[in-house]
């Protein structure tokens, strides 16, 4: 390293500095260890903005599965949005009398078409019914019920109630 | 970071066997892959809570019915009613404690039913419309230490 300094001395002394970073490595190894131990592979589960999800205990096994939300604005499925809603609640026009809604039971069918469609081309795919739902905390059981009775009609009859889970 | 002379290497001159390992571009990988696991990193811990309805399905169940069905019922009043069907016909009722759900108090009236009828794995949850969903999970969550299956009811 060239002489930097404009100060005048009377000894040549070495003025190359070396920075200690043992430490820092030593610091930066744990954290990766911690990240990549809890850095979650497969199928991951975030809830969709704004949404509050229910505490409970439950198991945090992960499901590769159809995925419905329920938020204040709107029903997704598989992140896309198919029914508006309105604090909570379906359009009157679009429950039917047995509490099914038509535009979610449509968008439920479609993605039914598709499994079937694949296990028949596939025979190592089976037709699945589990669904994975999503529900903020805040949803009353009225909405609760037409987005369940919309899977049941369709085949899905396995419910995979999202939590965070808690103490 | 430096080491000692090493034993066991005899050279007839006095050279330094003092080194230094540059590490820098190790931290600057580190660096890299910490900035990314933290920026795409999930902290929310999401688990999985199981649950059947008692309404539709593709086929009926082959399964032996339980001596009583259990039913479980959120009034608005935050009073909770188990009724009991079958070989016995009875309503335990659970009302609101300090204006509150008696969870507690579902969970000891239920633990009471499976000592009476062991065979009894399932119950019934219903509720009224405005319930809201996290209350109905946290009886599913009560229910669920004493009778595992849960199944929604009320359609």
């Amino acid at each position: 390293m060239a002489r930097l300094s404009p100060f005048k001395g009377k000894h040549h002394q070495s003025e190359e500095m070396a920075l200690q970073i043992t430490s820092m490595a030593d610091i930066f190894v744990i954290i990766l260890v911690f990240l990549l131990k809890s850095y979650a592979t497969g199928a991951t589960v975030s809830p969709a903005a704004g949404m509050t999800l229910p505490q409970a205990q439950a198991g945090d096994q992960s499901v590769e599965a159809v995925k419905v939300e329920v938020t204040r604005d709107a029903v997704q499925v598989d992140g896309l949005p198919v029914v508006k809603l309105k604090d909570f609640a379906f359009e009157a026009t679009d429950v039917q009398q047995n509490g099914v809604s038509t535009a979610l039971s449509k968008a439920l069918e479609l993605q039914r078409k598709r499994q079937v469609q694949i296990a028949q081309a596939n025979s190592s795919v089976k037709v699945d019914a589990r669904i994975l739902v999503m529900s903020d905390q805040k949803t009353p059981y009225s909405t609760l019920k037409s987005v369940l009775a919309s899977a049941a009609t369709n085949g899905y009859t396995d419910f995979k109630l999202a939590v965070v889970r808690g103490d | 970071m430096s080491a000692g002379t090493l034993p066991g290497l005899g050279g007839k001159g006095q050279q330094s066997q003092d080194f230094e390992l540059n590490i820098t571009s190790i931290i600057d990988t580190f660096t890299v892959l910490i900035t990314f696991m933290l920026a795409s990193a999930s902290f929310l811990s999401i688990g999985l809570l199981d649950a059947g309805i008692t309404a539709g399905g593709e086929s009926a169940s082959a399964a032996q019915p339980p001596s009583v069905n259990v039913e479980i019922s959120l009034a608005k009043d935050q009073g909770i009613i188990v009724k009991l069907t079958g070989k016995v016909t009875q309503t335990l009722t659970v009302p609101a404690k300090d204006g509150k759900w008696d969870f507690d108090g579902l969970s000891h009236n239920l633990a009471g039913v499976k000592s009476r009828f062991t065979d009894v794995t399932s119950a019934t949850l219903v509720a009224e419309n405005t319930i809201e969903y996290k209350e109905i999970i946290r009886a599913m969550e009560m229910t669920r230490k004493t009778l595992p299956y849960v199944l929604l009811g009320g359609f």
